[in-house]
């Protein structure tokens, strides 16, 4: 299975002079049911739930970096409360591309991320409550067949790079409002089923593995991310600061190098 | 004659005309075929960039294969309509799949194969993911395309011999691609681009924005009499033409670095930045929207 769904290094989409196709196999309905017994074997999902609100483009420009949003229509204080959400999808190699785990301060959840895609396919929120009862959404994306990132073979700099953050709240802060806050973080997040031209086999998986907010010490959001987030992960998500303070995250890559970062909130 | 025979018959023609490329003579001994400007979505057969072949007193160079066997093989009849001189170079402006595709059919008559230093290892990487994808497009009409590999590589410049007449290569940085080589003929003061240049058709990002800026300031102290771009028509007036594609990529640049300071978002973006170009090139829409995609994400690290 792995064998012809391969990542390639180099974004395919982005190589070609000019992309979309009206040849593709359009998103295929068949992946989900062995997808869905992977992750949630034997378990109901309720699916095309409105409150779950998925916005991406029909037909992504490159499979390197879709554009990628879900908004959650509840809080926490929910007597359904969605606790986790996972992003699947389906017809990627490694479906699962992130799961995002709430708090209260994040008020209704609203993120926008950047997803790979190999492929035209499904991709779907999970919602799971506390109790384990789960809640879906999903939206069919085109997308020109690549999984890749930008031309730089030079090892020395890619890992001298990875791990850098960026990070920023949006001004002016709005306390008890919802605030948008956005991150990035530098890093190739090598799917390990990338060509690598010097050993002509495949280069190791190297990625963000997982990263933490907190906001005045009190958690604001984890992330668990997979591969099929893109190279540099990017985060556009809302919370609501009570006061002025500091955002701080922790993140983790798969070899358990940590990197961090914080930014302040004025009043 | 009945209307279903007459019907069968012009099928029949107008089969036979597609089946050759039409090339004009830019300079004498230097022939030029014109791809449609057409995206990949809408019948692709191989066949939108510009197909070059030059013709010396020992023999012929061609510059730009086509994007399938196919392609390549009408390229072969065409230089064996004006010439039975061998030929001896077949030249990849860079790796993308329409200019590079044609090679396999110059195989049997052991033409050297020329590219950049890199452009070996860049069809090496993408060499699945293409096949799979001219598969898609193309189908049938894709059997039998092999990736043939450059066999004499460039990494700064190279001169070729054609008989009274020489060809002078220069591999470019990281710009459109990071194989990106072009090609002076000594005799008639032509320049071949490659995808440096695009006129008419939207410019495609495949490499770096600000590198490709830089390499036209260089393309623009040519001394070339003429350019065939990679799509589009031979320019005469070519300072102009660079000039244009010039602007629109900074013009990109200019509105993604806007967007990213002020705080925008990359879907936004693709709606909006460089949209006042937008009526001077052809298959904008699609083409702008995943420049600003390819970008953006890197630009956000500056």
């Amino acid at each position: 299975m792995v064998k012809h769904l391969l990542f390639v290094k180099i974004a395919l989409a982005g190589m070609l002079v000019s992309l979309s196709s009206g040849a593709w196999a359009e998103a295929d309905p068949k992946l989900w049911p062995v997808v869905k017994e992977a992750f949630f074997a034997q378990r109901p999902i309720e699916d095309n739930v409105p409150f779950i609100v998925l916005t991406a483009p029909k037909r992504a420009e490159s499979g390197a970096q879709v554009p990628f949003s879900i908004a959650v229509d509840q809080t926490q204080a929910d007597a359904n409360a969605i606790k986790k959400i996972y992003i699947i999808v389906d017809a990627n190699p490694i479906q699962l591309a992130a799961t995002y785990h709430l708090t209260e301060q994040l008020g209704k959840f609203n993120l926008s991320t950047r997803i790979r895609l190999e492929t035209d396919s499904f991709v779907r929120a999970i919602g799971e409550t506390a109790d384990g009862k789960l809640y879906m959404s999903a939206i069919a994306i085109r997308a020109a067949g690549g999984c890749g990132g930008t031309i730089d073979n030079d090892e020395a700099a890619v890992r001298a790079s990875a791990g850098k953050i960026k990070m920023n709240i949006e001004a002016p802060a709005s306390f008890g409002s919802p605030t948008a806050a956005t991150f990035i973080i530098k890093h190739p997040m090598r799917t390990g089923l990338q060509r690598d031209l010097v050993s002509q086999g495949f280069l190791p998986a190297f990625y963000i593995k997982k990263a933490d907010f907190v906001y005045n010490k009190k958690p604001v959001m984890t992330v668990d991310f997979g591969v099929g987030t893109s190279e540099d992960p990017y985060l556009k998500f809302n919370f609501i600061p009570a006061t002025a303070g500091t955002l701080e995250v922790q993140a983790v890559d798969n070899e358990g190098k940590s990197f961090s970062h914080q930014t302040e909130l004025k009043s | 004659m009945s209307a279903l025979i007459r019907l069968l018959l012009l099928l029949l023609v107008s089969t036979s005309v597609h089946a050759e490329l039409l090339f004009e003579q830019a300079a004498p001994g230097v022939f030029v075929h014109h791809g449609a400007h057409q995206d990949l979505s809408e019948g692709y057969a191989g066949d939108i960039c510009n197909i070059s072949f030059i013709v010396g007193s020992k023999g012929v160079a061609v510059i730009d294969s086509g994007g399938s066997l196919k392609v390549g093989q009408q390229l072969h009849a065409a230089i064996r309509k004006a010439t039975a001189l061998p030929i001896l170079y077949v030249i990849n402006t860079h790796v993308h799949p329409d200019h590079i595709y044609g090679n396999a059919a110059f195989v049997a008559e052991k033409a050297t194969f020329v590219g950049h230093a890199k452009l070996a290892g860049a069809m090496e990487q993408r060499k699945e993911a293409y096949a799979r994808l001219n598969q898609q497009w193309m189908g049938d009409a894709f059997a039998g395309s092999e990736l043939v590999k450059p066999v004499l590589e460039v990494a700064d410049t190279a001169t070729l011999d054609l008989g009274d007449r020489q060809l002078q290569l220069q591999a470019h940085p990281l710009a459109h691609t990071n194989t990106d080589l072009t090609i002076q003929d000594s005799l008639s003061g032509t320049l071949w681009t490659g995808d440096l240049l695009f006129v008419e058709r939207t410019p495609s990002i495949d490499g770096d924005i600000k590198g490709w800026i830089a390499v036209i300031d260089r393309l623009k102290k040519s001394t070339a009499t003429q350019m065939v771009p990679g799509h589009g028509p031979v320019v005469k007036d070519w300072l102009s033409a660079l000039d244009r594609e010039q602007g629109y990529l900074k013009r990109l640049l200019d509105d993604v670095r806007a967007s990213i300071k002020n705080g925008g978002t990359m879907e936004k973006a693709m709606e909006t930045a460089a949209a006042d170009e937008k009526n001077n090139w052809q298959l904008f829409d699609i083409v702008n929207r995943r420049n600003v995609n390819m970008i953006y994400p890197g630009l956000e690290w500056e």
